[in-house]
This record gives structure tokens, C-alpha cells and sequence, in this order.
């Protein structure tokens, strides 16, 4: 029996290939997901172990609080002789960790974007250097000398002798290049630009006299690390603690891997989207086939097979399709997690790229997923094919063995209302309690009812819906275009089914057309609202900002008017993070509209805090209570409110402070840059010129970016624009998988179609006439779930945008022109998807088509 | 009235030294064997033979459907070894009519778009008298909007009869056309096909087994292992089947 099966697949060696493509591209999907982020997490695990290489143990500042990426504040630099004096100490040197940019020969700042600009001390023990190592020249010894890495240097043609300038908090100023440094077997350190000082000139440079981001200590031989890392801290004054390089290599890199899951949660979503719609390809493939197989089911039934060796028949022909693709699918995953390392790129972060890890999770996920929904996806067929009476193998009757109609839509309106239920309980909450059941499972399983049921429900409407769609057709090419409909309504399950795997997709990329346009419209209005300043100065990338002698230097032209600084910062909310935005509280009413409803912003400039109206009223907090915000470098503090506001938009945070406040609990450790200005040209100075000031000013200082409010709408929807781009695109390859399925549905039904086709063609029907009734077909299909598609999306993407509210997403704005956009893609999707089953029914042997059984 | 304009004596289709060879070496089958015949315009032949005689192979390779390994075969004044792909589908939809044993008709197409699916293929208009003539004399009339799955077997293969003659093409050729018809419904088809000829000059080449069908012809030309072996003019059911049994002597 197995052999039966085994034989039956292989004799359909192109059903084989289609079905399996589709669960291949699901799996690879997932595969591609896990491989991708595995390896960032890898290169990361190693990086870290490398920057600790050859040190034991390592003191710096204990905090309270972890949050933001900035990691502990300094110390103070008398420690290290505290250190030095333990016994079993073999060698002990402070250094100094910041930002500092690169300038190249055109005299432009060099960012990367993504990984951070440093600048640290070197030292000329090596064996502190963890893995760096000079590929040439020597270590910097006076306070005109720096070493760059070779990435930096080799890319930007800088070679040792050569001067160039370097940007830090403290100083922009010229250096000769005395070395070129690697790290172990790379030219960088994940990406990153370095800059290292002799130390006492990088203290100074990166603003931290005195001080040491942390000390590093080697041990004598024979020593035990942790007995003279437990005479350390007894040593140590509070405040300062002494950790394992070990330990501090593996807590760096695990704390990088919790950020990074995030991402891998959200690509494992856009992957099972995929793996959704291939299990629609996958049962409409298998319901067809046992269909066609009915004959052949029936016979075998009648020679004695019993229902149950059926069912196993097929299910053993669905486990080598999974099993096939499942393998394939892994080995695409590859190549999946390099176009998401591609699709990083091209939004921003930069990864480093080297060797792709397959974890053995990776492969058990993969083959499982692969082969479990594929089996499962054949097992209502093949219960279906073990109820052909052995009669039917007799007879010439098409057997239907099936749901009624009614059964059907009463099932479908169900799913449809608990589904709509779901989602509309998840985001407005509190209307039915499920329990266990958090607000996005809630939505997301929402979301999966609301597809079965659209897709159950719409073989109601493909008639009616194929006729309209098919009137220009029939307008345009009268005969092919008829038969085009006419067959597209043949089977109105089949037709839905494999509309609704185009319908999947599409509602998602409609959904976030919606939202994004949303968020886009209601940034633009909250712009055009609460940016009262000229222009903006901020920084491009990912850097944490800015000197603020910029601020400065602006503060003193005569052109200019008023100048805000903002200051962005992390702090603990209660134990998740949170934001903090210090601003120039005497300056801010003029440049940036807050809606302060209570307080005042002078108010704000003697300390306390400024709170977002909603979660002020959320919290049923009053005037002068106190909110618990934990810093890494000042721990927790009860910071008053001094007053409400309600437009966060702008400033981009829910907390204001003033900016001694936010010096005070921010300080010494790089949030000491601007991260935003908001500049006005001065009263009657003239737009132009005030703009030419700014700019001439703002050019000196890497990365710091001048716009005025157009400029910034734009920026501020270009940035929306980059996401839905990578969103759409990784919606992509659900997309092509149900293109899949409608190749593989047409090819099918042609198959069924065969002496239709022969007779056609013997009375006159022309190979391209032929070509065109296929693909008319395969057009409406596309369109029927490209319309409905953009249907669902729009429920989707309307709900959550009123969700979204009080979020700051209160304008709903619907992209017409997309979404017609997307009606269009539909038919060329279509049009693709016709193309092979197209020219193979057009080359179809007459002979052998109309004396086809 | 409208008579279809055939001279007779002219030759609406014709079959030159043509073979067909199937296989090669020990396996090497000749379907059709150095075959010359000729089908006169307004005339009606019937092609008969034992199973594998070659008739059916003949009745494809005269109609375009299928090529000969040698030899030339005419329709008209065209010789179709020299067409091309296109051509041949043009030459199929204008000159040739088709009547095949069974699943003549789309089921998607009710039975009027059946029977003018040629011209509406070519999107050509359609002479209205000729197809309500054509349809008059089927009994078709009340059927024309049903689609093939509600119609008998009869009518079916009458739609399929009136389909290859509304286009008023130079030849049709007939599978057998009642092969699968009970003798009733067999008869009516039968009887239209020779009227169809001797009241509109219509040619028709008609494959059968049967020697009732085979005596509504004209002419009946008898094949054996790819050779035609005789013919008859003026068949009867019995001058048929006499001739029928010197195949099993």
C-alpha cells in the first residue's frame, strides 16, 4: 500500500513540485527567521567573548537599574588604586569608553548605520585589549595620536601619517593616525568605527575626567579569579562592584539576545502568516486531487481496500510531499536569512555578516512545522476519499461528497463573528474576559477566524463576483473571456479557496497601507500642530545624538531665536523600560506646542516632572504625587509632578524634565547629547539666511541634520514608509506562495479540463485564444482575492487605527491610490500565475486531449 | 434556400500515398500504409474496417488532427503538410467540421453557444436563417439554452451535428457520431447527416463500425491493416455486412 502511494506521487512529479513549493517556502520562512537571528546572536556571543579576551576580572559601576544601551555610568578613577593594592592583582589599568566620529578626506563624518561610533582609551598592555590588536604602526602616546580600526581606515583610504578630525562630546579636533588596529579576525568591531587615545586624552576628549567607564584586571598566575575578585570588592567603596569577564561577556550577550527576540517573534509571525496561506494551497491541492482520484480510489475501495488504508494512502502521499519540502524548505532558509540580512541593510542596521548558524532547533521546528501542516492539510480529503463508495468507480458520476451550502455559511457566519469579536474584544478590551487569553493572542486568533470564515464565506459571492469582474472580458474578448468566467465559476470552492490564500496576504498589506497612512497623517498633523520651531536639527542613525555646542554655537548667532534642546533618556518603569525627554524649559513654549493643561513649564525647569494627560489620568494621579523612575546612574527617584501636558507627539516622550534634572540623572556616560534641537530663525531675520546659519552650523557636527517643518513631515513619513516596506516585504513571500496556489489550482483544473481543451482546439480555438482563457481565469481569481483582501484589511486596518487613539493615532486616513494599486497587483498576479498552466493547456496534444479518459 | 454551392465531382478532401508509421524497428506499426483516396464534395463517405484497420487514423490525418509520417494530404486545394500551426487552426475553424463520438460539447456553453462556438471563436457574426434552419430540422429549438449536462445523449450529438454544419465548412468528418446513441436516437443523427447532404450539398466523411450507419452513405470504403481493401456505391445494411464478413475469411 505504502509502494501504491509512494508510486502516485512520483508519478505526478509536477503537482508533487507545486504542492511542495508552497510548504517549502512556509518552512524556509521559519528556517530563514531562526537562522538569521541565531547568527546575530552567535556573532554577538562572540563578539563579546572576544572584547573579554585574556581579562579576568572587571570593576565598574553596579547599578540598580538596566536600561537603555549605555551600559553603567563611570567611576571614580582613585578606585583603580584601591584595586591595584589587592593582592593576587598581576595588572590593573582603567579606560574610558564614549562616542567619538571619524571624519573622512571629504570632511564628512563617518556613521555606519546601526552599529555606534566609539571612542575609548587604549592601552599598551595588550594583553587589556581583549582581541584588538595593531595590524600596524603602535599605540597612541600623546594627546595629538589616535588609532583607528582598519575597517574604518582601509574603506576611507587613511592610512598611518595621514591627519584627520574627530568628533566627541567635548572637542572637535585634528589627530595623526599612529596605528591601525583589528580585532582578532576582523577589521571592526561588529560594524562599529573605534577611535582610541592615549587615555588621559581620551578622558578628556569623552568628557570624563577623573574617571573610568570601568577597570580591567588580570590576575597572577595561579591565582584564583574568584578569590581575588571577592578581595576586590571587599575593597571596592559602594556603588562599584567586581564581576568576571566571563560573566560580564555572557550578561552582555544575553541581554543583546533578549532585544533580539523581539525581531525573531515578529518575523516568526510574518512566517506563520506564510505557513497559514500555504495550508490553504496545500488542502485545496489535496481535496482536488483526491477529486481527480475518485475513480481510482473507488476501484481500489472495490478490490478490497478498506476506508481507513485509503485515508492512510493519502496521508502517506502528503508526509513525502512534507518531508520533501520541509528538507528543501531549510535549505532556502539560507537564503532566506540573507535577503533579512539584505532587508536590514537597506532599512538601517547594518549586521555583521558571517557564518550562518543552523541551530538543531532550527531543523526539528522546520521539519516539523512542514511536515504537521501538510498531513494535517490532507487528512479532511483523504477522510473525504475513504467515503467514495466502491459503486462510484462504476459509475460515471462525479460523487460529492461534501458540506452543504448551508452548513457551510452557518459555520462561516459563526467563525466570522467570534473572529470579529476577537479582534474588536483584544483592542477595545474589557468587553468579554477570555481568561488566559491576552489582548493579542485575542486579535491574532481573531484574525485566523476572520480569514477561515471569509474564505468559507466567499464561494457565495465568487459567481456574482466573477461575472462583473468578467463583464470587460467578455466585452474585450468575447468568447475566451466567457468561457474564462464560466470556468472560474465552475467549482466556487475551489475558486474561493485559492482567491482566499491571495486574500491572506493581501488584507495584511492592506491593513498596514491603513495604518501606516494612519500614522503617517496623524504625525503630519501633530507636526504641523506642535512644531512651532523653524527648523529641527536631529541625528540620522542610531547614535544617541549630539554635542551640545551646537546648541550653543546656534544660541549665539544673531539670525537665530530661540534654541530647545532635547535629551532623550532611559529610565525603569516599574521593571519595563520606558522614555524621558530633558528639555530647555525657558525656551520650549516657543518652539514646541506641549498643551500643558496643569503646571507650568517654568515650573518644570526647578525639577520634577511632566506627564502625558491620559496615563496621568490612567494612573488617577494628582498634582504633587510622586512617580517611582529608576536611573541607571542616580537608582530610583520619586520625581514629583509639577504639571500634565497632552501633545507627546512632537517631544516623543510620555516624561518631560527640565534639563538640570535631566543632566542630574543622565550625566557622564553619553546622554549628555542633544538629541534633538528645535530652532527659530530670530524675529525679522530673514528665512533664508537664518536657514544658511543653521545649516553652516550644523555641518560641522557628524550626522546632525537640518530640516525645516516640511523637511521633517517628510522625514518623520519616511521613516513609516521604511517600515512598511520591510513589513510588505516580508508579506512578499505569502504573497507568491498563494500566487503558487493559483498556478497550482489552474494546472489542476486544466488537467481536469483536458478534453474540453482538445475539442476547443479541434474546432478552431487558436494555442493563443487558449492561452488567453487561461489566463482571464487566473486574473479573476487574483482579483476576487485581491478584493477581498483589501476588504478584511480595511476592517483590520480601521479598527486598529481607533484602537490606536489615544496612542496619538487619531487621524484615520485610507490610501486610495494604494489600494487601487493592489487591485492592479491582483490582476498581474494573475497574469503571472497563468502563464505555465497557460502554455501547457495551449500546447496540449488535440489527439490526445479529446481521446483523453 | 440556402444549398451549400458544391459541384459535384470536384474533391473536397484528399488522401495522397499517405502512410503512418507508429514505433520503430520490431515495434514499428503502419496505422495507414501508402493510402490514396479521394472524398468527393457533396457526397457522403463512410470509412469502415475491423478495430485497428487504421479508419479512425485515416479520419485524423485527413482532417488535420494528426500528421503523416509520408504522403500528402489535401483539403480543398491545400496541402496540409505545408501549413503551419496557426494556419491549421484556421484552416480547422473555416473549412472543417467536427463530429466526435462523445464529449463533443463544452459544458460550460449551453447548447446555442455550442452549436456557433466556431464563429464565435473567430468572433464572426453567424448567418441567422442557416442556424435556424439547422436548428429546425434537429429539434433543437426549445433545447438552445440548456446547457449540455440537461440534454440527452441524442441531442447532445445533435448540437454536435448542427455545430459542424452551421459554419458551413467544406468537409465534415464524423467519428462515430452514434456510436454511443440508442438506435432511435442513432437514426434521427443518421438521417440528418445524409440530408444535410443531399439537400444542402454538405461533404461528409463518417467513421463507423456499424454497417446501418455505414449504408446511409453514398460511398463506403473498406480498410484492412492500413490498406483500403475495397468500395462500395449505393451501400445497403446487408451489402455491408456481406462485405463485412470476408474481413473474418
Amino acid at each position: 500500500m505504502i509502494r501504491t502511494a509512494l508510486k502516485t506521487v512520483f508519478a505526478h512529479k509536477l503537482r508533487l513540485a507545486l504542492t511542495a513549493l508552497s510548504v517549502m517556502m512556509g518552512v524556509a520562512f521559519i528556517a530563514g527567521t531562526f537562522i538569521f537571528t541565531d547568527t546575530i546572536n552567535d556573532t554577538f556571543g562572540q563578539l563579546f567573548d572576544d572584547i573579554y579576551e585574556g581579562q579576568d576580572i572587571i570593576v565598574q559601576a553596579s547599578t540598580e537599574f538596566d536600561v537603555g544601551f549605555s551600559g553603567p555610568p563611570p567611576i571614580d578613577e582613585e578606585v583603580l588604586d584601591l584595586v591595584v593594592a589587592v593582592p593576587g592583582v598581576e595588572v590593573a589599568e582603567g579606560g574610558v569608553q564614549s562616542s567619538a566620529t571619524i571624519f573622512d578626506k571629504d570632511d564628512e563624518g563617518i556613521i555606519p548605520t546601526g552599529p555606534p561610533t566609539l571612542g575609548a582609551s587604549l592601552t599598551d598592555d595588550l594583553r587589556l585589549a581583549g582581541n584588538a590588536g595593531l595590524r600596524e604602526g603602535r599605540v597612541p602616546e600623546t594627546g595629538s595620536e589616535v588609532a583607528i580600526d582598519a575597517a574604518t581606515a582601509d574603506s576611507n583610504d587613511l592610512v598611518v601619517g595621514d591627519v584627520v578630525k574627530i568628533e566627541t562630546p567635548v572637542v572637535t579636533d585634528t589627530y595623526e593616525i599612529v596605528g591601525i588596529i583589528r580585532f582578532g579576525d576582523s577589521d571592526n568591531l561588529a560594524g562599529a568605527t573605534f577611535a582610541g587615545f592615549e587615555l588621559e586624552t581620551a578622558q578628556q576628549v569623552l568628557d570624563l575626567e577623573g574617571q573610568y567607564s570601568a577597570i580591567t584586571v588580570i590576575v597572577e598566575d595561579g591565582a584564583s579569579v574568584d578569590v581575588v575578585r571577592n578581595s576586590i570588592a571587599v575593597a571596592l567603596p559602594e556603588g562599584v562592584e567586581a564581576v568576571s569577564a566571563a560573566d560580564e561577556a555572557a550578561e552582555q550577550s544575553e541581554a543583546l539576545s533578549e532585544s533580539l527576540g523581539f525581531l525573531q517573534n515578529a518575523l516568526l509571525i510574518f512566517a506563520l502568516v506564510a505557513v497559514f496561506v500555504a495550508t490553504f494551497i496545500i488542502q485545496n491541492t489535496f481535496r482536488i486531487i483526491v477529486r481527480q482520484r475518485q475513480k481510482e480510489l473507488a476501484l481500489m475501495r472495490a478490490v478490497g481496500a478498506t476506508g481507513s488504508q485509503v485515508v492512510w494512502m493519502v496521508v502517506i502521499e502528503a508526509l513525502v510531499v512534507g518531508l520533501v519540502a520541509s528538507i528543501l524548505g531549510l535549505a532556502f532558509g539560507f537564503v532566506i536569512a540573507g535577503l533579512l540580512t539584505a532587508g536590514m541593510s537597506a532599512v538601517g542596521f547594518d549586521l555583521p555578516s558571517t557564518a550562518a548558524t543552523l541551530a538543531p532547533r532550527t531543523i526539528i521546528v522546520g521539519m516539523a512545522v512542514g511536515v504537521v501542516v501538510t498531513i494535517a492539510s490532507a487528512v479532511l480529503p483523504a477522510i473525504r476519499a475513504s467515503r467514495i463508495p466502491p459503486v462510484a468507480a462504476l459509475q460515471d458520476v462525479d460523487i460529492t461528497l461534501r458540506m452543504s451550502d448551508r452548513r457551510r455559511t452557518t459555520i462561516g457566519v459563526v467563525l466570522l463573528v467570534l473572529g470579529m469579536g476577537g479582534i474588536l474584544n483584544g483592542l477595545f478590551g474589557d468587553v468579554v474576559d477570555f481568561g488566559p487569553l491576552d489582548e493579542l493572542t485575542a486579535i491574532g486568533v481573531g484574525a485566523i477566524l476572520v480569514f477561515l470564515a471569509v474564505s468559507m464565506l466567499s464561494s457565495l459571492v465568487v459567481k456574482p463576483a466573477a461575472r462583473f469582474l468578467g463583464w470587460p472580458m467578455i466585452k474585450l474578448d468575447n468568447m475566451t473571456g466567457n468561457l474564462a468566467v464560466e470556468n472560474s465559476v465552475r467549482k466556487p470552492r475551489r475558486t474561493a479557496t485559492t482567491a482566499s490564500a491571495l486574500m491572506i496576504g493581501l488584507a495584511l498589506v492592506t491593513f498596514f497601507f491603513v495604518l501606516g497612512d494612519s500614522i503617517k497623517s496623524s504625525a503630519s498633523a501633530s507636526i504641523e500642530e506642535g512644531l512651532r520651531a523653524d527648523y529641527v536639527v536631529s541625528i540620522d542613525g542610531f547614535s544617541g545624538g549630539f554635542s551640545p555646542a551646537l546648541g550653543d554655537e546656534l544660541r549665539e548667532q544673531p539670525e537665530i531665536g530661540a534654541v530647545t534642546s532635547l535629551r532623550f533618556g532611559f529610565w525603569d518603569n516599574d521593571g519595563s523600560e520606558d522614555f524621558v525627554m530633558g528639555l530647555d524649559t525657558d525656551t520650549v513654549d516657543e518652539t514646541i506646542f506641549l498643551g500643558v493643561v496643569q503646571g507650568s513649564t517654568e515650573a518644570l525647569g526647578e525639577g520634577g516632572v511632566f506627564v502625558q494627560e491620559d496615563i496621568f489620568n490612567d494612573n488617577d494621579w494628582v498634582l504633587g504625587d510622586t512617580v517611582p523612575m529608576g536611573f541607571v546612574a542616580t537608582g530610583l527617584q520619586h520625581v514629583e509632578i509639577v504639571g500634565v501636558f497632552t501633545e507627546a507627539n512632537v517631544v516623543q516622550a510620555n516624561y518631560l524634565v527640565g534639563m538640570d534634572f535631566h543632566e542630574a540623572n543622565f550625566a557622564g556616560y553619553g546622554a549628555d547629547l542633544d538629541f534633538v534641537l528645535a530652532v527659530n530663525a530670530a524675529d525679522g531675520a530673514d528665512a533664508d539666511s537664518a536657514r544658511a546659519v543653521v545649516d553652516a552650523t550644523a555641518s560641522e557636527y557628524a550626522g546632525a541634520t537640518v530640516r525645516d517643518q516640511v523637511e521633517y513631515r517628510e522625514s518623520q513619513e519616511n521613516q513609516v514608509n521604511q517600515i512598511l516596506v520591510l513589513f510588505n516585504g516580508l508579506l512578499f513571500l505569502a504573497v507568491i506562495i498563494a500566487v503558487i496556489g493559483i498556478v497550482n489550482t489552474l494546472a489542476l483544473s486544466i488537467f481536469e479540463r483536458t478534453r474540453e481543451i482538445g475539442l476547443l482546439r479541434a474546432v478552431g480555438t487558436s494555442r493563443w485564444q487558449i492561452r488567453r482563457m487561461i489566463t482571464w481565469e487566473a486574473m479573476i481569481v487574483a482579483i476576487i482575492g485581491a478584493v477581498l483582501g483589501i476588504v478584511v484589511g480595511l476592517f483590520f486596518g480601521v479598527s486598529v487605527t481607533a484602537a490606536l487613539a489615544s496612542q496619538g493615532i487619531d487621524v484615520l486616513s485610507i490610501p486610495l491610490g494604494q489600494i487601487i494599486g493592489l487591485v492592479i497587483f491582483g490582476a498581474i498576479a494573475g497574469l503571472l500565475a497563468a502563464i505555465l498552466p497557460a502554455r501547457r493547456a495551449s500546447k496540449l496534444n488535440i489527439l490526445e486531449a479529446i481521446s483523453y479518459h | 434556400m440556402t444549398t451549400m454551392q458544391a459541384i459535384s465531382g470536384t474533391t473536397a478532401a484528399r488522401l495522397d500515398g499517405g502512410s503512418k508509421i507508429y514505433g520503430a524497428g520490431d515495434t514499428e506499426v503502419r496505422a495507414l500504409d501508402n493510402v490514396t483516396v479521394e472524398f468527393e464534395a457533396g457526397r457522403y463517405t463512410a470509412i469502415m474496417g475491423p478495430s485497428g484497420s487504421g479508419k479512425s487514423t485515416l479520419l485524423h490525418c485527413t482532417a488535420g488532427l494528426d500528421d503523416l509520417s509520408d504522403g500528402r494530404v489535401y483539403i480543398g486545394d491545400v496541402e496540409l503538410g505545408s501549413l503551419k500551426e496557426k494556419d491549421l487552426t484556421l484552416l480547422r475553424r473555416e473549412k472543417v467540421g467536427f463530429v466526435f463520438q462523445a464529449f463533443n460539447l463544452i459544458p460550460t456553453l449551453n447548447a446555442r453557444e455550442n452549436v456557433l462556438l466556431p464563429m464565435l471563436i473567430a468572433g464572426e457574426d453567424h448567418d441567422d436563417a442557416w442556424f435556424e434552419q439547422v436548428v429546425g430540422i434537429l429539434g433543437l429549438g426549445d433545447r438552445l439554452s440548456h446547457r449540455p449536462s440537461e440534454l440527452s445523449g441524442g441531442q447532445q450529438q445533435r448540437v454536435a451535428a448542427a455545430r459542424a454544419l452551421v459554419s458551413r465548412p467544406e468537409i465534415i468528418f464524423a467519428d462515430e457520431p452514434s456510436g454511443n446513441l440508442d438506435s432511435k436516437s442513432a437514426a434521427e443523427l443518421l438521417d440528418f447527416m445524409r440530408r444535410a447532404v443531399k439537400e444542402f450539398g454538405q461533404t461528409i466523411v463518417m467513421v463507423t463500425h456499424d454497417p446501418v450507419a455505414a449504408s446511409y452513405a453514398d460511398r463506403v470504403v473498406f480498410l484492412e491493416d492500413g490498406k483500403i481493401v475495397d468500395e462500395l456505391h449505393n451501400p445497403t445494411t446487408d451489402s455491408v455486412i456481406d462485405r463485412m464478413r470476408q474481413f473474418g475469411a
